[in-house]
């Protein structure tokens, strides 16, 4: 345990003290609500869940593999695979140490629709919300994983992610209602990961209730957050690829 | 003799197509200086990461203590200390806290006295609280050996300690690498400068192409290929009149240099005088080499340790 919470508190210091990690957890999720703000101040309400779903998604898919690649390709990963570490306290530490870093993100732009645009929160939709945003960043963190555990190089997994990312956010239900789309594409995007995520989030924070179809939303979140981390544990490489 | 520290035998390593080290045996004696010596691409590193764990070879085995680490890498792990070729620390962390950290992933747990301790063998106190990646080459290096040592290890493995460090920093190192090994601990280094393993190593596996190709100290790998000493003149003569000079098995100009291999230099050397002050030529510069590394490594695969780099 002691090891753990050694190593957890280096991987935080090596979050904290990188720039890049700084500007794109901490910086551009706030620009981000700025940005919508000016463009649609007056449905902020309705665009926070969504703006904090889009946040989840580009964390889950890009910014959380960013050290891990970074260690990878500097050869500090093979460094601890030299040492007695079992590899799932070295995984469960930078896991933890990510999902706070995308729980105070989320905080963060929740903090900026409450100051910033009157976003109408209580306790009992904070409290409904972050259980349902946790969800959705831990599947998105797996689907993530899968990236990184294929791209060569963290230049492509970050390509890739934000291939994946761009495309969600149009058809999800985040900022484009989903009645804008074609009947067929309308069709297939609730079993996509990002999807039930919006719901999940929407209902419990602007309604502080359950949207009507969660245990579906968060069966599927489920299978794609299992069957993603499966997945992900086998692709793992401790080097880059030669 | 007692039993090895380390024991590979028949050691078989491949990546993809490529054949790293074809069935390599090797032993290391507790408490010696070892050094795997060889240009780069010979399979140093790969034999190293054999016994580090970190490859699996695809036949053949190693024991660390008599344990054997394809079947308990993490037991054979904790018994080691390592520094990977490239200084691969979280450059993030200071100094004192890569230390701390290191030593901890080997359930060593070390106060802040301790940590100080440690750094000021390795010329680094100052630099505590001090980014890794603010430091320069030399210091990176030592940290990397104080990262090595960190978890207190009876075997310590260091692959290229010293390259693309300057002269002074290389000595630097040599001093640690000396210190370590008057502490009691067994040192297995890789390097391709072969005054490196001469100053160092007790013993010295000379490995080409996947093979090691010999194995013994320094001065009996020298001794037994008999080689002759190397007599440098600048002088210009007809080669084949130099060849025919007592004792000279080899000659040839390098350059202004005429280079001529002898067993008895200074039978050589006076004949040389005669031949030159019949032919009117003068002498200047001569230069006495004896065998060395180089020469052994040359001889024994045919081509020179820094072709092949």
């Amino acid at each position: 345990m002691k090891r753990f919470l050694i190593l957890t508190k280096a991987m935080t210091l090596m979050h904290l003290r990188n720039g890049y990690v700084l500007f794109w957890n901490f910086t551009f999720p706030v620009l981000l609500m700025f940005i919508y703000g000016a463009v649609m101040s007056q449905y902020m309400d309705y665009m926070t869940p969504g703006v904090i779903v889009l946040n989840a998604l580009s964390f889950g898919l890009v910014s959380s593999s960013t050290m891990m690649l970074e260690m990878r390709e500097k050869s500090v990963l093979r460094r601890l695979q030299a040492t007695p570490l079992p590899a799932v306290q070295l995984i469960g530490s930078y896991l933890l140490v990510n999902v706070i870093i995308g729980v105070l993100q989320s905080t963060l732009i929740i903090l900026a629709g409450v100051v910033l645009y009157d976003v109408p929160v209580t306790a009992t939709s904070l409290l409904l919300s972050y259980p349902m945003i946790l969800a959705g960043m831990l599947a998105f963190m797996a689907l993530g994983g899968i990236i990184s555990g294929m791209a060569a190089k963290a230049g492509s997994a970050t390509a890739v992610g934000m291939t994946i990312y761009f495309l969600l956010m149009f058809i999800s239900d985040m900022v484009f209602p989903l009645d804008m789309l074609p009947d067929w594409l309308r069709n297939v995007v609730p079993y996509l990961p990002a999807y039930p995520v919006v719901q999940l989030v929407r209902s419990a924070m602007l309604e502080a209730t359950l949207d009507p179809k969660w245990l579906t939303h968060l069966f599927l979140l489920a299978a794609y957050g299992i069957g993603a981390t499966f997945i992900a544990a086998k692709l793992f490489r401790w080097e880059p690829k030669a | 003799m007692s039993k090895p520290i380390i024991d590979a035998q028949n050691l078989t390593a491949a990546y993809g197509s490529i054949t790293a080290l074809k069935g390599v045996s090797l032993s290391v004696e507790k408490g010696e200086i070892f050094g795997l010596l060889g240009p780069n691409g010979a399979g140093k590193s790969t034999l190293l990461a054999c016994v580090e764990g970190l490859h699996k070879p695809n036949q053949g085995s190693v024991h660390i203590g008599g344990i054997n680490v394809q079947s308990d890498s993490t037991a054979t792990k904790r018994q080691l200390g390592i520094q990977l070729q490239r200084t691969a620390l979280m450059d993030d962390l200071t100094v004192a806290e890569l230390v701390e950290v290191y030593a901890a992933l080997y359930e060593v747990y070390l106060t802040s006295g301790q940590i100080n301790d440690l750094l000021a063998r390795f010329d680094l106190v100052e630099k505590r609280n001090v980014l890794a990646r603010r430091l320069s080459g030399g210091q990176q290096q030592r940290l990397a050996l104080a990262v090595a040592i960190a978890n207190d290890p009876q075997i310590v493995l260091l692959d290229e300690p010293t390259s693309a460090l300057d002269p002074h920093a290389r000595r630097a190192v040599w001093d640690i690498v000396r210190q370590l090994h008057d502490e009691g601990r067994t040192i297995v280094l890789t390097t391709h400068a072969m005054e490196e393993a001469e100053a160092l190593c007790g013993r010295i596996a000379i490995i080409d192409r996947g093979q090691i190709v010999a194995c013994d100290t320094p001065a009996a790998l020298i001794a037994n290929l008999q080689l002759n000493s190397m007599l440098k003149a600048t002088v210009e003569l007809p080669l084949d009149q130099v060849r025919s000079l007592p004792d000279v098995s080899n000659a040839r100009y390098t350059g202004q240099h005429l280079e001529m291999e002898t067993a008895r230099p200074e039978v050589t050397l006076t004949a040389l005088h005669e031949l030159a002050g019949r032919s009117g030529r003068s002498i200047r510069d001569v230069m006495l080499r004896q065998p060395n590394l180089e020469d052994v490594f040359l001889k024994l695969t045919g081509h020179a340790l820094a072709e092949s780099n």
